[in-house]
């Protein structure tokens, strides 16, 4: 099935987008997680829509179940910002705008241009969270557990900056 | 045996040394400089005793590798001109300690062991057969020299130091590209990477690169004699350096600039050299006029002093591009003249100085009345900056105006404007500080020079008259590698004259084949 | 579809693992002695690197994992550079322990080491996911590092500053990692030059593809190696950030961003290299990237006033110099590379450390409070001067045959073959701009010495501190007169990257 057609495709990119544009111009911060949620959600749908049901659902878990909850809940502990109104534009704005405008413009005249994709026509291995799975535990083992190095990092790193220093 | 690693190397240990005794213990610091400058100067008399005059080419040399991976040589080696050189170079730095002792009292240390690591410095370039080699002693002495001006400078030194080391940086990086370029070169023709100079020689460039190269060395160069118009940085460089780093500059540093001319650009680029003779032969007559005329409205004596320098120097590089024996001959003797009368001049213009703490000429006047002996010297070192005969510069002089006549006539008649005018603004400034009556009181109370001065002025006021009296051994021991250069530059031209003509001659013939063939295949076809 | 585990060696991968380990030894260290240990904690960590060094030399070459670790010459070099900044970098930040940094003395030293790591296993990795992470293990220690000062806020600016242009540079250096995937199938870089090559070979059909992917990489690394038009970063991140960090950025992780850049452009996309395959070639893009750094860098560091952002315009521009040598793709491009990195690497941590030390003693990093410095400390003067004149590249400082070697690989490329003569020009540039160089380096040499006034300060010369800039002092002279083991070492390092001479 190509992915370009489906209307449930057309109906997903809509909701990325307009959640996205919520995001950014919203006044309220809180609005403007449950948004991104929204817009992290559908971002899940496309990868569904493209047979990556390991993406998929790896972009629920992590995005929306972690990353976004724990925005929510810094807001929500944070005392009175879920109230107020805040200044999403400074006087970057127009420049933003025009730099993201032209680099959209960019992408999609490059991509029309291109002709060959290394795709396979061949459809996917219904296995396909399994492959990965294998694959990590194989071939990409040792960046697998480079990784975790590389969380243990960031754990000490955040403890240090985060942690009280009594004097 | 090697002589010539102890001669170059000989002052940098001493400056090691130096940096180990406590700079509280100034009078030892002078005095153990003085010994090394003396060393110095008895191994460069060995080395001068070892040359053996009638022989041509290099001698003395050593040649070891240094960076195999990339080719360089620690290879040096002498001719007669740079032997003399050297041994103006170490006598100069003798004296140019001597002059120091009583004028510099802040940072003796630092003071003394800069001006060790720069003579280390100069004679390596003196004797560095390697390109990579003299490029690295080229610019070990920028460093030591911007210490010199800016710490024991006059007032505007910063703004001199950093002057000086941008203008000869910028030569010297356009120096390292064009070696850079040769280097390569000389790999694609000969399947070697090599900075062999000798070799490099060796190697025919065609004409369009050749063009290019040389006027990369040139800049390079001629920032430094300094050839008119990149003199700027001279005379902020002269007035505001110490005076021992005046006599260096004017006696040595400059000559680099001219050495870099006859020993690489010139023998490595000879058809590039005879294509920018009328340039650089212009340059330098306005150089020498455009020098004297500046000159002679100087109201400091030491700027004075410097812009005739510009003039002198651009004496030698006429000399050097009339490309014949004679003139270049004269130049070669000019630089040695140049050093040992302009160092003089500096030398004294210093002891005024550290007596009056001023240069202007207006302050002086009536200096022969109070300072007999001095203005004795000062009249025998004008004389020899003039080039009356019997002193020194007459002999060059005399040698490059020849030369330059047989070269072109206008050369030689716009040049000689330039004795006469080195003759006015002279004794002009000789006239207002020496003769007339004691003007300004300050002056009644200054003393002659003492026995310091003296013996500091000697040696080079001999040499003066040495040279004047009896060049014969100077002439002996530069003819051979003079005669050689331009032997060299003439046969090089000469074999790509003929080989053109050859190719002509085959081109010619190849193209009478090619129509005849094509007669006969228009014949066939018929 | 095989799953099978790579064959693994963990002699060769024997360095990593003891760093790690030691790494979280260090932290332990600490903290089991109550957040006393003082200096100790310090010197613990700096035996370790000599430790690993020494691992590293007995681990040799060969494969760890398959193409996830393939320790050859250019990996060991790159490693001798990262253990070597790392130990300076320490070395100099004994100051702060003093003050500066009274809790978390562990975390501070070990998370420098993990960083470490994270470089080491870059330039061990020939494959795009472990070069990542690499990367990214390289850079997020380094985050918390230049934030350590909590309550300075230049500090935390310099923390978050550098965390979100990380954050974002990663983003693209992704983007252009995954398209490079999607046009090769492999994330093997040996496998996809092959790949690109063979399945790809009238490259015209891509279109404007590996376009978009080159862009972004250069644009990821570029803010990595903080290169211009992504440069502005360094300036404030160096100044914020803890001294030794910001050396440790300016050499380590600048290291770092180089070798990625190597292997992903010149193992991986070496054929893009060439005008042939225009628009999507680097070798122009880098170059005018790399003249745009020397211009840059070189005039932006003239007006600074404080020495940590003049020296991070002076490390912007150094890049540029750098990048000369990697756009001169040839057998000498990689090797002068790789050589002007180890020579950076003694003159850039010599001289920050001795800006480390002023500043622990003095409180300053204004250029003007360096005034007549050479009066009461000649020695740091001194040392400071030969620095900077090797970062220049005054003869027969070590500074300058790098610059020598950079300059000559580029002008022998442009030499071999008429399409590379824009080369020349870029060498014209090098060298313009190294005239700017000498000028405000110059220009601090002059505020030391070129006074009669005495600096009220004078700095201890019995202290770790000067130790380092001791090493960096022996290391700029040392190979400035005798380079020829480095150069032979490097010599080996373009062919172990792949490098194919036209």
């Amino acid at each position: 099935m190509d992915a370009s057609v489906s209307p449930v495709f057309w109906i997903l990119a809509a909701v990325i987008i307009l959640s996205a544009i919520a995001v950014v111009s919203l006044k309220n911060i809180f609005h403007c997680a449950l948004f991104l949620i929204l817009c992290l959600f559908s971002v899940a749908g496309i990868f569904i829509l493209l047979h990556a049901e390991f993406l998929a659902a790896a972009q629920v878990l992590i995005y929306v179940g972690a990353v976004a909850i724990l925005i929510i809940f810094a807001i929500m502990l944070t005392t009175n910002l879920a109230s107020r109104t805040i200044q999403q534009v400074n006087k970057h704005a127009l420049t933003a705008l025009f730099g993201c405008a032209l680099f959209v413009l960019a992408m999609v005249g490059l991509f029309r241009q291109s002709g060959v994709w290394n795709w396979t026509q061949t459809a996917l291995p219904d296995e396909n969270v399994l492959t990965i799975g294998k694959l990590l535990m194989t071939k990409y083992m040792l960046p697998f557990e480079v990784v975790s190095v590389l969380l243990l990092a960031a754990l000490i790193g955040a403890i240090a900056l985060a942690r009280e220093e009594k004097s | 045996m090697d002589w010539l690693t102890p001669l170059i190397f000989a002052p940098l240990v001493g400056a090691i040394i130096l940096a180990f005794v406590p700079s509280k213990q100034t009078e030892t610091i002078k005095g153990v400089a003085l010994i090394i400058a003396i060393i110095t100067f008895i191994l460069s008399l060995f080395v001068y005793a070892q040359f053996d005059k009638l022989g041509a080419g290099m001698q003395l040399t050593v040649n070891v590798p240094w960076i195999t991976s990339l080719g360089i040589h620690y290879h040096l080696g002498i001719d007669g001109i740079s032997l003399l050189l050297i041994v103006l170079t170490t006598v100069l730095t003798i004296l140019a300690i001597l002059s120091s002792w009583r004028s510099i009292t802040e940072g003796v240390k630092g003071f003394f062991v800069s001006m060790l690591i720069l003579t280390s410095g100069m004679i390596g370039v003196f004797c560095a057969l390697d390109l990579f080699l003299f490029y690295i002693f080229w610019e070990v002495m920028l460093i030591p020299m911007y210490f010199l001006i800016g710490i024991w400078g006059g007032p505007r030194r910063v703004y001199a130091a950093i002057k000086f080391v941008l203008f000869t940086m910028f030569g010297s990086l356009l120096m390292l590209v064009a070696i850079l370029y040769l280097y390569f070169q000389y790999h694609s023709f000969a399947g070697v990477y090599t900075f062999d100079m000798l070799k490099l020689m060796q190697m025919p460039i065609a004409i369009n690169p050749q063009h290019w190269l040389f006027v990369a060395f040139a800049l390079a160069f001629a920032i430094k004699v300094p050839l008119w118009p990149f003199h700027t940085w001279l005379p902020d460089a002269h007035v505001q350096a110490p005076t021992a780093g005046s006599v260096i500059l004017a006696g040595v540093l400059l000559k680099m600039g001219t050495y870099g001319f006859i020993r690489i650009a010139m023998p490595m680029f000879p058809d590039a050299t005879a294509t920018f003779v009328p340039y650089i032969a212009i340059l330098s007559v306005i150089a020498i006029i455009y020098g004297a005329l500046v000159s002679m409205v100087q109201k400091d004596i030491k700027s004075l002093v410097a812009f005739s320098s510009v003039s002198h120097m651009g004496f030698v590089m006429l000399g050097l591009f009339a490309l014949n024996q004679e003139a270049v001959q004269g130049a070669v003797i000019q630089m040695i003249n140049h050093g040992i009368s302009t160092g003089a001049l500096f030398l004294l213009v210093g002891m005024i100085y550290e007596r009056r703490h001023t240069r202007l000429i207006a302050e002086f006047g009536g200096l022969g009345k109070v300072m007999p002996v001095f203005s004795a010297f000062f009249m025998i070192v004008m004389l020899s900056s003039i080039g009356l005969p019997f002193t020194n510069g007459f002999v060059g002089e005399f040698l490059i105006l020849l030369g330059a006549f047989k070269a072109n006539v206008w050369y030689g008649v716009f040049a000689a404007t330039g004795v006469i005018l080195a003759a006015c603004y002279m004794l002009w400034m000789y006239q207002r500080v020496v003769f007339g009556k004691v003007t300004n009181p300050e002056n009644e109370k200054l003393t002659d020079i003492n026995w310091r001065e003296r013996i500091i002025l000697i040696p080079l006021v001999v040499l003066i008259f040495f040279i004047g009296i009896y060049p014969t051994p100077l002439f002996e021991r530069t003819e051979p590698a003079v005669r050689q250069v331009i032997a060299h530059i003439e046969q090089t031209r000469q074999a790509k004259q003929d080989l053109e003509r050859i190719d002509e001659r085959t081109l010619a013939l190849r193209e009478g084949a090619g129509l005849s063939q094509k007669v006969t295949e228009k014949g066939v076809t018929r | 579809m095989e799953f099978q585990l790579p064959d693994f060696d963990l002699r060769v991968m024997m360095p990593e693992i003891f760093l790690f380990l030691w790494a979280l030894v260090v932290i332990t260290f600490d903290l089991s002695t109550k957040r006393r240990s003082g200096a100790a904690v310090a010197y613990l960590a700096m035996f370790g690197l000599v430790i690993t060094g020494i691992l590293l030399a007995v681990a040799g070459t060969g494969a760890g994992f398959g193409a996830m670790f393939f320790n050859d010459a250019a990996s060991i070099f790159f490693k001798v550079i990262f253990l070597g900044a790392a130990f300076m970098a320490i070395g100099s930040s004994f100051g702060l322990l003093r003050q500066k940094i009274q809790h978390h003395r562990g975390e501070f030293f070990g998370l420098i080491l993990l960083s470490t790591v994270g470089m080491m296993f870059l330039a061990s990795s020939n494959e795009l996911l472990s070069l990542y992470i690499g990367l990214e293990l390289t850079t997020i220690p380094l985050f918390v590092c230049a934030a350590f000062f909590k309550d300075n806020r230049l500090s935390v600016e310099a923390g978050i500053k550098y965390l979100i242009i990380g954050a974002f540079s990663s983003a693209l250096l992704l983007y252009g990692l995954s398209l490079l995937y999607g046009l090769s199938g492999t994330t093997d870089l040996l496998q996809m030059r092959i790949n690109i090559a063979t399945t790809h070979l009238n490259f015209r059909e891509i279109g404007m593809l590996p376009m978009i992917s080159v862009i972004m990489l250069v644009a990821g690394l570029g803010f990595k190696l903080a290169l211009p038009p992504f440069h502005q970063w360094a300036p404030d991140v160096y100044e914020g950030s803890p001294t030794p960090i910001a050396a440790f950025l300016s050499v380590g992780s600048k290291a770092a961003g180089l070798i990625a850049f190597a292997k992903i452009m010149i193992n991986g996309l070496q054929v893009f290299y060439d005008q042939v395959m225009a628009p999507s070639d680097w070798g122009i893009l880098v170059a005018v990237i790399a003249s745009a750094a020397m211009i840059w860098g070189n005039v932006a560091a003239i007006r600074q006033a404080n020495i940590k952002r003049m020296l991070a315009y002076s490390s912007i521009a150094q890049a540029g110099y750098i990048m000369i040598g990697m756009v001169a793709l040839n057998e000498l491009g990689m090797a002068a590379v790789s050589f002007y990195m180890f020579t950076y690497l003694f003159a850039n941590m010599g001289a920050f450390a001795v800006v480390a030390i002023f500043e622990d003693t003095t409180g300053s990093t204004q250029i003007s409070s360096y005034n007549g410095l050479a009066k009461t400390s000649p020695f740091h003067a001194a040392s400071m001067s030969v620095f900077l004149l090797s970062l220049a590249g005054i003869p027969p400082l070590a500074g300058f045959f790098a610059k020598y070697y950079v300059f000559a690989s580029a002008i022998k490329m442009a030499g071999a073959a008429d399409d590379k003569s824009w080369l020349y020009w870029l060498v014209g540039v090098g060298l313009l701009t190294s005239v700017f160089a000498l000028y405000y380096y110059a220009n601090i040499i002059k505020t030391m010495y070129f006074t009669t006034d005495e600096s009220p300060y004078r700095l201890s010369v019995a202290s770790p501190g000067s130790a380092m800039v001791l090493i960096g002092l022996i290391g700029v002279l040392l190979f400035g007169l005798y380079p020829t083991p480095i150069l032979e070492f490097a010599a080996g390092i373009p062919e172990a990257l792949g490098v194919v001479v036209p």
